[in-house]
């Protein structure tokens, strides 16, 4: 009997607060249903159709990613993007970490700021405003880089109009934007593997390189887990640095999946098409996360 | 005794080098900036001319008139959608994910986990695979060009869900539970005891989601295409196509009131934004 008693108001109190819950949560399902999950499926739905609102939409099944995955053209915008992100992961990742090591020193706060500062400060600039700044830099006649090239008597490179270099320009310039947000996560993780471990290393006379291999990279590697990862789902969508350095070209030489969805959905009209391309954008996103994932686990296990 | 001495010594002058090259590499990576507000004030007869600088040589601020004066590209209006989108998904992104996160950090309800789970799977979904329906959808109900539309779009997010939650998972309970033995519903809890706690994480989502939404590229190019209902990301790349060759500094011009805002939010409230990015980089 006390027991019941005492167990009414509880329950009462959960069922208040389950109410609650639910009320707190409905503005972001409703919005959350509405601009995430319908989208989704009815992107899904959209890839196996020919979809034609005036002659009506056919059911087509697997035509769409067929035609995606035979056609040369695809392909290659394919490869580019899947080697974008692979580069833009290996170096954004890698100079971010360098860059935390070298900052990872007792230093005046002002300093600290200042370089905080000048790292992230390409991050939070949309690639949209810096790009057009940094084709001034790359430009073949007038640009600002083939300038000092030639004032110290080398020869003027083709940054963005050589199929050769183009994507190369727009990796140094994806690093020099992205790195610094890696830079700050690094410090971050840095500043918790443990000291007394590391003065220990010390005393024992273990090098430096060493100490960085045995002790530091396996206890911040969760971190770098998630910087991978992180860095290859923005990678794999690149478009507005592409599209404002060299639309795609020359030719389809730096031509991206983004690039080709928008093309196929809004220039052509092709929107199944274009639905196809976008469901295989995202099993990639998955698929490289999920591969990640895998390998994290063993690694970090070890 | 004397080889300790040097190798202090070699460890004093390595740390000064470091710190040499990283002031170099830092002051390097500031360049692009330096060189687009001293082109904002070149003459545009001048803007081509080589060498480039990077410190403007005269303060002038005709280039800034001209943009605002442009006819073509109505840069006011223009900024003003920007603020319009970037202000409404700020503002809703605190309201939303701020209520989600104390229910799915602080209430017990039956589906609670796996509704959180499902919200996180959205981290995964890039604008790509969602643009298409709602392009189709605001066609039909005549959101496109409508600067509105495109904020509705980002009204709640995951992250933000993510990065509230968190932060409230990692603060003590006590008060609110001291709170809610006095008595006190949930509504005052949320209100009076977990909102101000939150303030730092807050102010962090703030800042990054109004950058973000400045930032926008990708959604704006797809559903807004009108002059008149553009961002700034894609009326910068319209000027420079209008404005054409001989208007470099004017695009400058352009260009450094587009990035104004969020460089000074930045200047400001640094602190928070990296705390920010550290908070869900090293704890997820």
């Amino acid at each position: 009997m006390t027991t019941a008693t005492a167990l009414r108001p509880r329950s009462e109190l959960s069922r208040a607060q389950a109410r609650v819950g639910y009320l707190f949560i409905i503005p972001t399902s409703v919005l959350y249903f509405t601009f995430v999950l319908a989208p989704v499926v009815v992107t899904a739905i959209l890839a196996f159709t020919y979809f034609d609102p005036l002659r009506g939409t056919k059911w087509v099944g697997l035509d769409n990613f067929i035609r995606f995955f035979t056609d040369r053209r695809s392909l290659q915008i394919f490869w580019n993007t899947l080697r974008f992100a692979f580069f833009a992961v290996t170096f954004n990742v890698s100079v971010g970490l360098i860059l935390a090591l070298a900052l990872n020193r007792a230093m005046p706060g002002w300093l600290l700021y200042f370089f905080r500062l000048a790292f992230f400060l390409p991050v939070i600039i949309a690639a949209a405003f810096v790009a057009i700044v940094w084709s001034y830099f790359y430009g073949d006649d007038l640009g600002v880089i083939n300038y000092y090239l030639r004032l110290i008597g080398l020869p003027g490179v083709h940054w963005l109009t050589d199929s050769a270099n183009a994507m190369t320009s727009i990796l140094i310039m994806d690093v020099w934007k992205n790195t610094g947000f890696f830079m700050v996560i690094f410090i971050a993780a840095l500043q918790g593997v443990p000291k007394n471990i590391i003065e220990a290393a010390v005393m024992d006379g273990t090098p430096a390189w060493r100490r960085f291999f045995r002790i530091t990279l396996p206890w911040i590697s969760p971190v770098v887990f998630f910087c991978n990862v992180y860095c290859s789902i923005g990678a794999l969508q690149v478009f507005e640095s592409i599209v404002i350095l060299t639309q795609g070209g020359p030719g389809d030489a730096t031509r991206s999946l983004s690039i080709l969805i928008v093309e196929e959905g809004f220039g052509s009209y092709e929107i199944g098409y274009a639905a196809a391309i976008s469901v295989s954008m995202t099993l990639l996103i998955l698929v490289i996360t999920g591969i990640q994932q895998i390998v994290s686990r063993r690694l970090v296990q070890q | 005794m004397n080889s300790a001495l040097q190798t202090q010594q070699a460890r004093r002058l390595l740390n000064w080098a470091i710190f040499a090259v990283m002031l170099a590499l830092a002051l390097a990576m500031l360049l692009p900036f330096m060189w687009l507000i001293s082109m904002s004030f070149r003459k545009v007869s001048e803007a081509y001319k080589l060498p480039p600088s990077f410190f403007p040589s005269s303060l002038d601020f005709a280039n800034y008139g001209k943009v605002l004066a442009s006819r073509g590209v109505p840069f006011l209006q223009i900024y003003l959608n920007s603020v319009l989108i970037a202000v409404t998904v700020t503002i809703g992104q605190l309201i939303t994910c701020t209520l989600a996160a104390f229910a799915f950090a602080r209430l017990q309800f039956p589906g609670r986990d796996s509704l959180f789970f499902v919200l996180l799977i959205g981290l995964m979904f890039p604008a790509q695979v969602t643009i298409l329906p709602i392009y189709l959808g605001y066609a039909k109900i005549g959101l496109i060009n409508q600067p509105i539309g495109l904020a509705l779009m980002y009204l709640t997010s995951s992250f933000g869900v993510f990065l509230i939650r968190q932060f409230m998972v990692s603060q003590p309970k006590a008060l609110e539970e001291a709170a809610l033995m006095d008595g006190a519903g949930y509504f005052k809890i949320f209100w009076r005891i977990s909102l101000p706690q939150l303030r730092p994480a807050l102010s962090a989502l703030g800042i990054i989601t109004f950058t973000q939404t400045w930032n926008y590229y990708f959604q704006a190019k797809v559903l807004l295409g009108k002059n008149a209902s553009m961002t700034l990301p894609i009326a910068m790349d319209v000027l420079r196509g209008y404005m054409a060759a001989g208007n470099l500094s004017v695009v400058m011009a352009a260009m450094s009131m587009a990035v104004l805002p969020v460089i000074l939010l930045f200047l400001v409230a640094q602190k928070f934004v990296i705390e920010g990015v550290t908070m869900t980089g090293i704890r997820s």
